[in-house]
């Protein structure tokens, strides 16, 4: 799910499990799309750190 | 206690006599649902259909999908097996890895996973929007067809029959031994045996096939050749290409199926994703969320008290994902469908280990199967809302559903 909410920053290996693509900060222009990638993770897998 | 007579009668209080194949709860369970979620026992119980424990709300459902040492997968069919299916050619044959418990779960599940990786299932998407397109082509004409068995009943079958390499023209053949197991085979127990044994009778021809005569890039053939890695059987390959026949057809057929009726009936949404198509990836969400169409079982490994509830060893529990996608405690307006909704944790795919591994292959097939409907039907509405059939029990949707454009 979160691939598609937020395609610039979560990927997915070769088994289909989630990855982070970029290091760092969320840029400013993508943290909605992050935040929606959050609230709609069926695992509460992701972690927002303000 | 398997049968339809054994088992009808009126249900005077839901949360201690549930019946999850009264007409009317297969029509719509939702009422019934939220009476029990809302009641002093939102985990019901009923001693109909060899007895089974119903949890109604969000955390519960999601505590026992995680806690999975407890609540097995030894049994995932929401009524007991047939007599019959403990004997015979294909005794040990299951539906790994849903039917696994750790450790084999572990390896069961590692070896088809990559098979529905986002990027591997993004090549089926050409091939699904041409085959809806031809659908469409077949019945556009009419100004009328059935959306569920012109439309949504055709479509994941064939897809799946490409993905295990085996005949596509076979796919009515397919769809009926599936319905013979998870819908009409729940309350015959007569019919849910012949169709297993019709599918597993034409898997093990797949598989001998496959042993002389192996295929480049072919599942069947790759599982076949895994057995380096892992202590692959034959019986493991068997029950892997019984589970993705079985769970990838009536499963996404059903929420097509139930999406269309929606759309059908609510020309708001329709005009909302012709005009915002930013919306599709939410508004799949959603449709899983407010329909999701399938309910699993788990089968108690030890006496425990859960939640106030005394379960016993062997005791069956219904995991009832539609259920705890409308819990108002995890969502707003849970029986509104907000297509553009921001917070949707839903659990439409299960939780934890047994987490569908088709899922993305399933959001695919919705998003495009809808998409080109909406492109070539922009317009369309209900024949009659009364007409219209509805399938469930283990899988929820509409089987007749006619629709006038």
């Amino acid at each position: 799910m979160c691939s598609i909410a937020a395609p610039e920053v979560f990927g997915s290996d070769e088994l289909g499990h989630a990855t982070v693509l970029i290091a760092g900060d969320v840029p400013a222009e993508l943290q909605a799309k992050v935040r929606r990638a959050h609230a709609n993770c069926p695992e509460d897998a992701i972690i927002i750190e303000e | 206690m398997t049968t339809l007579e054994e088992n009808s009668g009126p249900v005077e209080d839901p949360t201690t006599d549930f019946n999850i194949f009264d007409p009317e709860f297969v029509r719509d369970p939702y009422p019934t649902m939220s009476t029990i979620r809302e009641s002093k026992c939102p985990i019901a119980h009923s001693e109909r259909w060899g007895g089974s424990w119903l949890p109604t709300r969000y955390e519960d459902v999601v505590a026992i999908a995680q806690e999975h040492e407890i609540f097995t997968s030894r049994e995932i069919i929401v009524t007991p097996r047939p007599q019959g299916q403990v004997e015979g050619p294909y005794a040990g044959v299951a539906a790994p890895p849903i039917s696994s418990d750790p450790p084999d779960h572990h390896w069961h599940r590692r070896l088809i996973l990559p098979v529905f990786a986002p990027q591997s299932v993004a090549k089926y998407e050409q091939g699904t929007r041409d085959l809806c397109n031809q659908l469409i082509d077949a019945f556009i004409h009419r100004g009328e067809a059935d959306a569920g068995t012109d439309y949504a009943q055709q479509i994941p079958v064939r897809v799946i029959a490409t993905l295990l390499g085996v005949p596509v023209d076979m796919a009515d053949e397919f769809t009926s031994w599936v319905r013979g197991v998870l819908e009409i085979g729940l309350t015959d127990p007569k019919v849910r045996l012949e169709s297993r044994l019709k599918i597993l009778n034409f898997f093990t021809t797949q598989l001998e096939d496959r042993k002389k005569n192996p295929r480049e890039n072919d599942l069947i053939t790759d599982l076949l050749n895994s057995g380096d890695k892992y202590p692959v059987t034959d019986q493991y390959v068997l029950g892997v290409c019984n589970l993705m026949l079985v769970a990838g057809i009536d499963t996404t057929w059903s929420a097509i199926g139930s999406s269309l009726w929606h759309l059908a009936q609510h020309p708001e949404h329709r005009r909302q994703l012709r005009e915002r198509p930013d919306i599709w990836p939410t508004a799949v969400e959603e449709l899983l969320r407010a329909y999701s169409p399938v309910t699993m079982a788990r089968i108690v490994d030890r006496d425990i008290e859960f939640q106030g509830c005394p379960m016993k060893a062997g005791d069956r529990v219904l995991m009832a994902f539609p259920a705890a996608n409308r819990d108002p405690r995890q969502f707003d307006d849970p029986d509104q469908v907000i297509l553009d909704r921001e917070h949707n944790r839903h659990v439409a795919f299960g939780s934890g280990i047994h987490r569908c591994a088709g899922s993305n292959l399933a959001r695919l097939e919705l998003r495009v199967a809808l998409q080109v409907w909406l492109e070539r039907i922009p317009e369309f509405s209900l024949v009659d809302p009364s007409s219209v059939t509805w399938a469930g029990g283990q899988v929820h949707g509409p089987r007749v559903c006619r629709v006038r454009f």
